[in-house]
């Protein structure tokens, strides 16, 4: 039965993990550009939520999610216009995965600078320790929201990306940016709007992890690497691969905590690189 | 030929001239610059970025570390235990991360670190999570430690920019970069992609190993969480892509300015090694937007200087010059 609930908690905690490997998988797929900076991007929006807690102790840090999220998606805008975009018709493909490194070493310092390097969390009162039992299983109401969440999104990220002019012209965009422009589509301007897009849905994934962990200016680094193995597990540019891919990933990482309590996120690498050999191509293989 | 003997004569000497604390500081230097060199390699000339390459500096340590407590010798001695475990360890990981292109070699990278680091600290063999001191360091003669140490890296620097300098002048450094440059024309006159990007990959790997073996025996002490620092690949990726990527002074270049400004920001100025990385970070930024080969390219453009140099001319089109008995010497 303890392992029924493993699994369980291992699946709700892969919707989670599928958050922070969409906004990644995303920009990949409009852009291939593999943005290093998105785990510190992530790091950076929790450290906002408790900061914005902090000022407002009364209101629901949940509620602190949309003002979070609003920023989140101004800093990818300006981050894509001044920075990435310099570099993302470079013909060289190492060029963004540079910039962005360097992007997230300077992040990742700044916030050490400004914040310490202490462990935070982001505290939300009964709703974190709340759970239900179903038979005699003891399902957490938040991992179970956040599932719900992710998946809901997933949903209105395929709607938007299928049947809106936007989605179209970011799909078309992402086929083609050449051909797009003669029909007046600026290609860096809708770049703009997906990275926007992108660090809006990382902040979402940031903040519930810092609910649930606890974090330093240091975790970027682990959830960069956790976003890539959703994508890469899932399969490139596939949503729902990406939400099979962190529900992989999350069963991996409690089941190994269970045999091994230090073990951290041994267990989710280790499965991550088996897969390499076995389908590099990744469990599903299909196109934005 | 008389540069190299003032440089060795340099190297020889300076011991005798610098106290102990620039020494070190030299020492360090030297190995940053050997260990740049070598990420280069791979990065500059074979086209892979790797983000784990600390995996090999932390294999060329622990081997060091624990072959002379084995052995019960110097460390010295068993120096070259450290590049032939980092080389075989790339050796084995290349076939599965060759597959693998781009940014997906990168991170893949950065995960094997990332696992070997976590078994690393679960191995209460190697000391675990609190690391090990260097066991032989009774052996050690400490009147001449910090000299020779200085020697080795100053050596050890010598030869791999020799060895790189003549390997990028030979057809294998001239394969290397045309797969850099265009792969698939370079498959198209036979150049053998996989296997011209395996050699850099092993000679890079235990470079940086015995590199590694040589920072942590200064230290005589070594622990995971330094030695599998993702900032190891920070501090080479900032100095090549600074100084200039795929050229052999650019690391040069940038270990001066790296070294440089960190003397400046946490000494002078008072700023925490945080500010440092922001400062360099900016800097790396910066320089790969507005000149993305690097400083040393856009400097040698502009000022027409050649130092080692690997670049070659095209060889001139036979056009007209051939006379009517030249013509059958070339078919003859």
């Amino acid at each position: 039965m303890i392992w029924v609930e493993t699994l369980i908690n291992g699946a709700l905690l892969g919707g989670l993990y599928a958050l922070l490997g969409i906004g990644l998988a995303l920009v990949f797929g409009v852009m291939r550009v593999v943005n290093i900076a998105h785990g510190e991007f992530m790091v950076l929006s929790a450290f906002c939520a408790v900061l914005l807690s902090n000022l407002f102790p009364q209101v629901s840090p949940l509620l602190m999610l949309i003002p979070v999220i609003a920023l989140s998606f101004a800093v990818g805008w300006l981050y894509q216009a001044v920075i990435v975009n310099r570099v993302v018709t470079s013909p060289d493909p190492l060029s963004p995965l540079l910039l962005t490194f360097g992007v997230s070493v300077i992040l990742r310092n700044v916030t050490v600078e400004v914040f310490g390097a202490d462990v935070r969390s982001l505290q939300v009162g009964e709703l974190s320790r709340a759970s239900l039992e179903i038979a005699g299983l003891n399902i957490g109401i938040m991992p179970l929201l956040t599932l719900v969440l992710a998946a809901l999104l997933f949903m209105a990220l395929q709607l938007v990306l299928r049947h809106t002019e936007f989605g179209r012209i970011v799909r078309a965009t992402a086929d083609r940016r050449d051909i797009v422009r003669l029909s007046g589509v600026k290609p860096d301007r809708v770049y703009n709007y997906v990275m926007g897009l992108s660090l809006a849905l990382g902040a979402i994934g940031g903040v519930l992890l810092a609910v649930r962990s606890s974090f330093t200016p240091f975790s970027g680094a682990e959830r960069l690497l956790i976003a890539f193995e959703v994508v890469v597990l899932g399969g490139l540019g596939s949503f729902w691969g990406a939400l099979l891919g962190g529900i992989a990933l999350g069963m991996a990482q409690l089941i190994g905590l269970k045999i091994d309590p230090n073990a951290g996120l041994l267990y989710a690498h280790l499965l991550f690189f088996i897969m390499l050999l076995i389908r590099p191509s990744g469990l599903v293989s299909s196109r934005v | 030929m008389a540069s190299t003997i003032v440089l060795v004569a340099l190297i020889a000497g300076a011991p005798f001239v610098l106290n102990e604390g620039f020494l070190r500081l030299a020492t360090e230097c030297l190995l940053l610059l050997t260990m740049a060199q070598m990420w280069n390699l791979l990065a500059g000339y074979a086209g892979l970025v790797s983000l784990g390459h600390q995996v090999f500096i932390a294999f060329g340590a622990y081997a060091l570390f624990l072959t002379s407590g084995w052995l019960e010798v110097t460390p010295i001695w068993v120096l070259p235990v450290a590049p032939l475990v980092a080389g075989a360890v790339a050796a084995i990981i290349a076939f599965p991360l060759f597959r693998l292109r781009d940014a997906y070699f990168s991170i893949a990278m950065w995960v094997f670190a990332e696992i070997i680091g976590a078994f690393t600290m679960k191995s209460q063999e190697v000391g675990g999570t609190s690391g090990m001191p260097l066991a032989t360091s009774k052996l050690i003669n400490f009147d001449w430690f910090e000299p020779t140490m200085f020697w080795l890296a100053g050596g050890l620097t010598l030869v791999t920019i020799a060895a790189l300098y003549k390997m990028m002048t030979s057809s294998f450094g001239l394969g290397l970069m045309s797969v850099r440059d265009n792969d698939l024309a370079a498959m198209s006159v036979g150049v053998d992609v996989r296997h011209n990007r395996f050699i850099a990959f092993v000679l890079s790997a235990a470079g940086c190993g015995l590199a590694g073996a040589l920072s942590f025996m200064g230290n005589l002490f070594i622990a995971p969480l330094a030695a599998f620092d993702v900032n190891w690949s920070v501090y080479m990726m900032f100095i090549v892509i600074i100084g200039g990527i795929g050229t052999l002074e650019g690391p040069i270049l940038g270990v001066i300015i790296f070294f440089g400004l960190r003397e400046l920001m946490t000494g002078p100025l008072g700023l925490s090694g945080g500010w440092y990385l922001v400062g360099l970070g900016i800097i790396a930024v910066v320089v790969m937007i507005v000149a993305p080969r690097g400083i040393w390219p856009a400097l040698r453009d502009r000022l027409g200087v050649r130092l080692l140099d690997v670049h070659r001319a095209a060889p001139r089109p036979a056009t007209a010059t051939i006379l009517p008995g030249a013509s059958e010497r070339v078919t003859g």
